[in-house]
């Protein structure tokens, strides 16, 4: 295994990490892709730098244009660093029938957000997502992968409260 | 061939090949589908559904680009259900594409100088548009009908345009994401480059985290542009153009011979190349041909006649001028005489200045310049039959093994890359032999690095694999070839031990190679041969001919025999003797019957020394021996040190006249310069490397007084009384002469000879020339395998003061290499540490280690500073460096010079010193 946390933010850094990465994927994968490589890095890294973009073509034998492309495509990755803490919103259509968007608005006034993204210290990160896989505990949130259903404007803030500020 | 098939198309019946899309059998019988994803050259992609149409007895609207056509089907193209589909497609591009073009109430009252009434926004304003009035969409929507006000909002992107990058704009703002510009990177040049980013409603055309084209792997042939709908890819230069005329026509900077479109505006400029999608060249064109507009246009290019009077040179008139080379030829005739041609010459121009030199000023010293850099069609013709390549380049693709040898194609005879990388992608196996890192040894399955010089041992050891293996085509061998117990003695010599000694590759590697091009059936042999002496080119030569015998690949259409020739009309000036050593027909000297066919035909005794080639001319006339010479157009070996000492030996002659069409370092020198034209004003023929005669057709009259080679040399032999042997009234009759006397060419019907219907020598007579040779046999009966010698000739001597051979090498991109970009104004400059590879043995004796800067410099004055990687993988003895090729065309994009594409820097091996490089004081 390797540590990823041992290492640093440096270009070669992070294209070493996704060779090792990539490395360990092909041993325990069936078969890999484009898309099951960039899913390993995005696990391992949270997010898929643009060396890893270049890393995934060479281990592929595609060009980094054809790699991005497919990236590019699908929302869920991610290509700058993560912020420390990761809420994601569902307002999928049974969590929105159910108050989704109360909460949605809520969490963006605490964050001063207006859309997804990053609060500018990096601290904490929104991201809607179309469904949790909850839809009965509706509506969901998720904090830094935790579900949490059944969700208020209240509580919704207190688990956020919980998460910048551990008591 | 599958039967044909009937289908019925809006009630006409049509007749197509099985196999082919309704789209295509509709446009065959001349039936229009509206269309936009869709192109003729490329795989059917069904994204922009605008070619729908209606089967009958089937649910829905198929497109016809998707949709095979089949017997008895009944498709109807135009009905109120299809026309409803295509103009809901059309409201939604037309929703973020401007179209003011289409919209504004005054698009048919302007005219070209009228100022905009502003009845639109700016952004979306027809004249903000480089595609305004030559836009495939719009013609596409107004057949359409679009209804105007749409209820769709409209979107304008706001994107910024790039502008940035060498040769070509790219504003995505009036991007539709057809996609043709990706698949044509990707389908057609096999490169990648750039590709549709995000999705749904955000999906563009973009290249990996927006970077640079320098950067992602472009080679900047311009395909996406020619392929492109609307107005998001344009050349940079005369973005804003519009052609009054086109004419079709052949690009005459390479060998390829790439048929294209040139476009001519009302001023008389060539504004715009575009490559022929039912050419030879399957539409491609390269960085050179594409973007080569300034050649033609500069206003730097010779006018008029050139004297020198009192040491300068004066304008003149023809009639000064030809009276001043009456009288300095008139005591120079003769072996004192000599006359060299450039790059590219047309063939009837090749063909006057041999029989300028042999008959009016009797001397056999003429030649064709790139002749000094290949000797590659030689060994061709003695060992086979004919001097030429025995397949067409086409064809390659059709190869299941391909091997390269030392040719840099990309950038010097790009197009013929093409159909290599196809066949590669295809799965072929691709061998490469180059010490060079170049831009196919990235698709290469195998790249065998050789010790420069060493490349003939690897290929003999290669056959003596194939030997020990069995694995030739016994078949072949035995039907066609005779020597065989000679040349398999021969092979006791390369012992793989030995040779991977010699050549710094390993035995494995070797094995793997002669496994990939012996044992996948027939085998497609590429080479240019570059930095080899001419001594061991035919000694290769000779090897690779052993290599297409062993594994049976001539006479066939999925192999052969193909050389990658220096010059554009290297070919037409082996056919037509304009060499020291043939004759027109490629005849030697010593060929009693064919010359007197000659002395009859031109009524005089020929010299019958034999004369000298362009390094002896050089070097005769620094000596003394030779005191006038003629020069007929450029080539950039002459002033770029490649022959060595060039210019210095020009200035000594007594009198020098030099025909081009740009002023040079060479007509520098001149005593008198005559200019002449660019391909776009010059009717005749050109001969490419696979023996293709194509016709170079005049897009725009000559300018001022230029005249074309042909007629100037005419007219020379004029005024020095050669007699009525040089009167032609048309470059045609030229060519009936030469029909005359090569018999190859005997077969071409002239007349029918236009682009599109070019042919391959030796031709029938009507109009069918010769695609692959020997189908039928070999003219010899048997070939004869040639025993072969140990025996290496390093092709760089090093010295004391030199003691490394530099390997240079140049990529599209390295991808395991960082580089950083940066602006110089409005453009992309591209920056990178750049490395010098190094043998650990040779590291230590000059004392460096990984990371340590040093600078390299050769005995011209050339010095660049390099980081040093020590790489067990380089041979000792040899250093290797890598540049981009996005440098390159950075540099050429940026330069003033008219004829930067005649001088694109080559890559040739070259001795050079390593030092420590000297701190900078900061």
């Amino acid at each position: 295994m390797i540590d990823i946390n041992n290492k640093g933010n440096s270009s070669s850094d992070l294209r070493e990490v996704t060779r090792a990465l990539l490395q360990e994927h092909e041993n325990v994968a069936p078969r890999t892709t484009v898309l099951s490589c960039l899913l390993e890095v995005q696990e391992n890294l949270h997010y898929v730098p643009e060396e890893a973009i270049v890393e995934v073509a060479k281990y592929t034998g595609h060009s980094i244009n054809d790699v991005w492309g497919v990236a590019s495509f699908y929302t869920n990755f991610r290509f700058t660093p993560p912020p420390q803490h990761m809420v994601e919103v569902c307002w999928g259509p049974t969590c929105h029938l159910l108050g989704a968007m109360d909460v949605l608005v809520a969490i963006q006034t605490k964050l001063g957000l207006e859309g997804e993204g990053d609060v500018p210290d990096g601290v904490i990160g929104l991201k809607y997502n179309t469904c949790l896989g909850a839809c009965s505990q509706g509506p969901v949130i998720s904090v830094d992968e935790k579900i949490t259903g059944v969700v208020t404007v209240e509580t919704a803030l207190s688990v956020l409260e919980e998460t910048l500020n551990p008591s | 061939m599958a039967p044909d098939i009937t289908l019925t198309i809006d009630g006409v019946e049509v007749t197509t090949e099985r196999g082919k899309t309704v789209i295509q059998a509709a446009m065959d019988a001349g039936i229009y589908i509206p269309y936009l994803c869709y192109y003729p050259t490329m795989k059917p992609y069904g994204a922009c559904r605008m070619c729908v149409v209606q089967v009958e007895g089937r649910p829905g609207t198929p497109a016809s680009c998707t949709e095979p056509a089949a017997p008895g089907m009944v498709v109807t193209t135009n009905s109120p259900l299809v026309n409803a589909l295509r103009r809901g497609v059309t409201e939604m591009l037309l929703s973020e594409h401007p179209h003011g073009c289409l919209t504004c109430h005054r698009v048919e009252l302007c005219g070209p100088q009228d100022v905009c009434l502003r009845h639109v926004s700016v952004n979306d304003r027809c004249v903000m548009c480089p595609k305004n009035e030559r836009c495939e969409l719009k013609d596409t929507v107004r057949y359409v009908g679009v209804d105007m006000d749409s209820p769709l909002a409209y979107n304008y992107r706001n994107l910024q345009v790039d502008v940035g990058d060498p040769f070509y704009d790219r504003d995505y703002n009036l991007c539709i994401a057809c996609a043709r510009c990706v698949r044509a990177c990707d389908e057609m040049r096999g490169d990648s480059a750039i590709t549709m980013i995000e999705r749904s409603g955000t999906v563009l055309v973009g290249t990996s985290f927006g970077t640079s084209l320098l950067e992602s792997g472009c080679e900047f042939c311009g395909a996406c542009i020619d392929v492109c709908p609307v107005g998001a890819l344009v050349e940079t230069d005369n973005k804003w153009e519009k052609a009054q005329s086109v004419v079709s026509s052949v690009c005459t900077l390479c060998p390829v011979g790439c048929e294209m479109d040139i476009e001519v505006d009302s001023r008389g400029r060539a504004i715009r190349f575009v490559g022929k999608s039912d050419g030879v060249n399957d539409g491609q064109l390269c960085y050179k041909g594409k973007f080569n507009t300034e050649m033609v246009n500069s206003r730097k290019r010779l006018k008029n006649p050139l004297v020198r009077r009192e040491g300068t040179l004066q304008d003149a008139s023809w009639d000064e001028a030809l009276e001043a080379i009456k009288s300095g030829f008139a005591q120079h005739r003769g072996e004192s005489f000599g006359a060299l041609a450039g790059n590219s010459v047309t063939n009837e121009s090749l063909y006057l200045l041999q029989k300028f030199a042999r008959v009016g000023m009797h001397s056999n010293n003429v030649d064709y310049i790139a002749n000094h850099r290949s000797k590659v069609l030689d060994g061709l013709g003695r060992l086979i039959g004919q001097k030429g390549a025995t397949g067409s380049y086409k064809d390659v693709g059709n190869s299941e093994a391909i091997l390269l040898v030392s040719s840099n194609v990309t950038e010097e005879q790009n197009v013929a890359a093409v159909p290599v990388k196809r066949a590669v992608k295809a799965g072929s196996k691709l061998v490469v032999i180059d010490s060079r890192e170049v831009e196919m040894t990235r698709y290469a399955d195998i790249w065998l690095r050789p010790l420069p010089g060493t490349e003939m041992v690897i290929v003999a050891a290669m056959l003596r694999v194939i030997s020990d293996e069995s694995w030739e085509n016994h078949g072949f061998l035995n039907d066609n070839c005779e020597g065989l117990i000679e040349y398999k003695n021969s092979l006791w010599a390369f012992d793989l031990k030995k040779v991977s000694k010699i050549a710094g590759v390993s035995e494995d590697d070797i094995r793997r190679a002669a496994r990939a091009v012996a044992t996948q059936g027939k085998t497609s042999i590429l080479y240019a041969l570059d930095n080899m002496g001419i001594q061991s080119q035919d000694e290769m030569v000779q090897a690779l001919i052993n290599l297409a015998m062993v594994t049976g690949s001539l006479g066939s259409n999925e192999g052969g025999v193909f050389p990658l020739l220096a010059g554009a009309n290297q070919q037409g000036a082996s056919d037509l003797g304009c060499t020291p050593d043939t004759l027109p027909g490629s005849t030697t000297l010593e060929n009693i019957s064919h010359n007197t066919l000659l002395e009859g035909l031109w009524g005089t005794k020929l010299p019958d020394a034999s004369g000298l080639g362009t390094i002896r001319m050089i070097d005769s006339a620094m000596t003394g021996e030779i005191k006038s010479m003629m020069i007929v157009g450029y080539d950039d070996s002459l002033v770029n040190g490649d022959i060595p000492n060039a210019l210095q030996s020009l200035a000594q002659l007594d009198f020098l006249v030099v025909q081009d069409v740009h002023p040079s370092e060479i007509s520098d020198l001149a005593d008198v310069v005559l200019p002449s034209v660019p391909f776009t004003e010059d009717i005749g023929t050109v001969t490419t490397q696979d023996r293709r005669v194509q016709v170079v057709t005049p897009a725009i009259a000559p300018r001022g007084d230029c005249l074309a080679d042909w007629q100037i040399i005419s007219l020379i032999a004029g005024v020095l009384d050669f007699g009525d042997q040089f009167n032609y009234e048309n470059s045609g009759q030229v060519f009936g002469e030469i029909q005359h006397v090569v018999s190859s060419y005997a077969g071409i019907n002239y007349g029918s000879l236009s682009i599109g219907q070019s042919v391959q020598w030796p031709s029938d007579g009507e109009g069918n020339g010769t695609s692959t040779l020997y189908a039928d046999g070999f003219p010899s009966g048997l070939l004869v395998l040639q025993a072969m010698e140990l025996g290496t000739t390093l092709t760089v001597d090093v010295s004391e003061q030199y003691p490394l051979i530099m390997v240079p090498g140049r990529v599209l991109y390295q991808d395991d290499r960082e580089s950083e970009l940066t602006k110089q104004g409005l453009n992309n400059v591209l920056h990178r540490k750049e490395i010098v590879e190094i043998h650990p043995d040779d590291a230590m004796t000059y004392k460096v280690q990984q990371g340590d800067e040093i600078e390299l410099s050769d005995a011209q004055g050339w010095t660049r500073r390099f980081s040093v990687s020590v790489s067990e993988s380089i041979v000792p003895g040899t250093v290797s460096v890598t540049t981009l090729f996005g440098e390159m065309a950075t540099q050429l994009q940026s330069s003033k010079d008219p004829i930067k594409m005649l001088r694109a820097p080559r890559l040739n091996i070259s001795p050079v010193r390593l030092d420590p490089a000297v701190v900078a004081v900061s």
